[in-house]
């Protein structure tokens, strides 16, 4: 058996992984990510990454007889995560936070001190498999269709699939917490948590409030507009605003309205009834394959949203960006979003929604 | 100690026989203190614990009445002397100089010359710092105080039963010693503060300890600091000399055994009980810390309160500046500690300095 690494949020997931590893025989190391700063964020018990997550995670740790560090990445979170969520907001798209941190934060740390600590494996609470050949590793969907996280992983580094384990690949969420219940772990009941662990009151244009100028265009009143132009209302600053959106529009139409498009050099933001959502060419861009490059032409299954139903498509083109021609359209397609690639259960890989457009207007 | 928590449960402040018994048992504690540190028995309060010592004696010295007042503390002070001198400065408006330290052990007197007539000041630098083990020259300080009319305090929390502390023949104002460095009570702590010298409470109620810590004495942990006082104190001649050699096999073998390393404060007067290795080639010093006690090897960064949090110590960025290439590992020796050991440590850091090297 051999010296795992597995980062604990303090939440039951983690826990559990944590506890089947060391069930299994491993040598396990316990590790929190304090990912920023607490104290400047109001409160919130629901969530698994306060403070309180990282006493939970240690009194988990203490309990399966394991050590347990925190892993201060402050600084790299705030960078690589939080600038850019700001950012993509600022650019008038819907980004995707936690995507961004295990493809550029959570997992490259966890490799370079873990290795540093002598860890030979890596593990988390994710609900994906992961199948190791000798030559190859294979990211799939987790077990469990209702709490499949792979969207979430397409873009680890690659490199790293031969060190990843995860325990709860073939589990389901409540033989997690019956697990979790008869070890007797104090995070067996904790609710699941939902929000963004740095907007943990889900409100998060205080946040854009405090990163960005006060008026900054993202942040001032600007016109909601029909496709075609017309001015039907104004909104508040068009980074309140995420493509499929119903709330805030305000009311008045004869049939419910959705926002198609943000446009941030005009500040609109174009809105359109529920037929007009629907777009098939999809380009995407910050690629990551973790396998072979898929061929243009190969017929695949696209994710464009967390638990959103796969929708078919060809590869029209795979370059430096990849265009996706799906076989029927997909609503609400998010620019910032993720575009995961599988084949059938496996990940190819995917990247981040740049544009999408409809070939055929119905 | 055990006898005192579990027979004199009485309250020391109460009249009746129990209370009689437990105020005799806090007096005895409290006069023993004394005799070691070569003080009088009123001069010696129980306070809880190290940090809230420092805080009454940097906090307490102010007048707090707006008269101009400025502090001096060395830039190795504990956190417990530096925050409460910035907190002064915050409320208060004393102006706070930080006096700088070499890595040979020289402190900057300098700054003491800006002491005007007719304002109070305080002068606090520690005995012997907690990080490195550099002592620091006391008598040097005491005398820089005294001919400018200012009080001077010194934090002798590592430093009692490393080195000799007694403020008969070193006339510090005041003096922070603490129960858990030397095998005592942790929490218990005191304040020793010269007769005359002015100090205000920082709580508020009971008359315990003369008004200067109220609040219901702890008597079991009294008696248990006394004992650990005079237990070091009359071991420190001896262990310090067991200690040093251990100290020095340590380093002359890692100096062999690994490139790239420094001892920290090599060519200094230091106590015996801490070793601090600069390491280079290694990025991340919470990492190396956390790779030895996974190794079984316990020991510290910067000063332990804060490197869970993996911050880098403001010691060492003060003695060696805030660029300094090298990661710090704390190697302490006391009494469990043997040649088997030492050895060990040396092989385990060994190992894994150079996996983080290679990663």
């Amino acid at each position: 058996m051999s010296r795992v690494l597995v980062a604990m949020s303090g939440g039951v997931d983690s826990s559990v992984a944590a506890a089947l590893l060391v069930e299994e025989g491993h040598e396990v190391v316990g590790v929190t990510m304090k990912t920023f700063c607490y104290s400047e964020t109001p409160s919130n018990g629901k969530t698994c990454c306060g403070l309180d997550g990282i006493t939970d995670a240690k009194r988990v740790a203490a309990k399966l007889d394991i050590p347990h560090y925190v892993f201060d990445v402050e600084e790299d979170f705030t960078r690589d995560v939080i600038d850019d969520f700001v950012a993509e907001y600022a650019r008038g798209r819907t980004p995707n936070p936690c995507v961004r941190c295990n493809s550029n934060t959570k997992f490259r740390d966890l490799l370079a001190r873990g290795t540093a600590l002598g860890c030979d494996r890596i593990a988390t609470g994710h609900y994906v498999r992961v199948e190791h050949d000798e030559d190859s590793s294979r990211l799939l969907r987790g077990h469990d269709s209702s709490k499949d996280q792979s969207y979430f992983l397409w873009g680890l580094p690659k490199e790293m699939l031969p060190r990843l384990l995860f325990p709860l690949g073939e589990l389901t969420k409540p033989e997690v917490r019956a697990q979790a219940r008869s070890l007797e772990l104090v995070t067996a009941d904790k609710p699941e948590s939902q929000e963004i662990c740095f907007v943990p009151t889900g409100n998060y244009r205080d946040l854009l409030e405090r990163k960005l100028e006060p008026v900054h265009p993202a942040l001032v009143p600007g016109p909601i507009v029909r496709s075609d132009g017309t001015v039907i209302g104004e909104h508040r600053g068009y980074a309140g605003f995420t493509v499929g959106q119903r709330r805030g529009l305000g009311g008045g139409f004869p049939e419910p309205m959705f926002v198609l498009e943000v446009r941030p050099d005009a500040r609109e933001v174009v809105v359109g009834t529920h037929e007009e959502l629907f777009r098939d060419l999809v380009s995407v861009s910050e690629l990551n394959w973790l396998g072979e490059t898929p061929p243009a032409g190969a017929r695949v299954r696209v994710q464009l949203r967390y638990r959103a139903p796969a929708g078919e498509a060809v590869i029209a083109d795979a370059g430096s960006e990849l265009t996706l021609h799906f076989d029927e359209p997909q609503a609400a397609v998010t620019p910032g979003q993720s575009a995961v690639v599988f084949d059938q259960e496996h990940v190819l890989g995917g990247g981040r929604i740049m544009r999408a457009e409809l070939l055929e207007p119905v | 100690m055990k006898r005192s928590a579990s027979e004199v449960f009485g309250n020391p402040s109460s009249t009746h026989r129990w209370g009689r018994a437990a105020a005799a048992a806090l007096d005895e504690a409290r006069a023993d203190i004394a005799s070691v540190l070569g003080a009088k028995p009123s001069e010696v309060s129980f306070v809880r614990g190290g940090t809230e010592s420092d805080n009454l004696a940097i906090m307490g010295t102010s007048r707090g009445d707006g008269s101009p007042h400025s502090i001096f503390v060395s830039e190795i002070e504990h956190s417990a002397v530096l925050e409460a001198a910035d907190h002064v400065a915050d409320t208060e408006g004393a102006t706070v100089t930080r006096l700088h330290v070499s890595h040979d052990g020289a402190i900057d007197l300098g700054p003491l010359d800006a002491i005007t007539d007719g304002s109070t000041s305080l002068i606090s630098v520690m005995w012997v710092n907690n990080e490195t083990g550099l002592t620091l020259p006391i008598p040097d300080v005491v005398e820089a105080g005294r001919t400018r009319g200012s009080l001077v305090h010194s934090d002798a929390s590592q430093a009692m039963g490393k080195v000799p502390v007694h403020v008969g023949s070193v006339g510090v104002d005041l003096l922070t010693a603490t129960g858990h460095k030397i095998y005592g009570p942790a929490g218990m702590g005191i304040l020793f503060a010269r007769e005359g010298t002015a100090l205000r409470s920082l709580h508020h109620g009971g008359g315990q300890e003369r008004s200067l810590r109220p609040g219901t004495e702890d008597v079991a942990g009294s008696v248990g600091l006394a004992v650990a006082i005079r237990l070091a104190v009359d071991e420190q001649e001896a262990e310090s000399v067991r200690l040093a050699g251990l100290r020095d096999l340590l380093e002359g073998r890692l100096l062999s055994t690994l490139v790239d390393i420094r001892i920290n404060c090599a060519g200094a007067t230091r106590a015996p009980h801490v070793s601090s290795v600069g390491i280079g080639g290694v990025e991340d010093g919470s990492g190396l810390l956390m790779a030895l006690d996974l190794e079984g090897i316990a020991v510290s960064g910067g000063s332990a309160c804060h490197s869970g949090a993996g911050k880098g110590s403001h010691v060492i960025a003060a003695l060696y500046g805030e660029a300094d290439p090298f990661a710090t590992v704390r190697f302490s020796f006391g009494r469990g500690t043997d040649e088997d050991a030492v050895e060990h440590a040396v092989a385990v850091t060994k190992t894994v300095v150079e996996r983080m090297r290679a990663s």
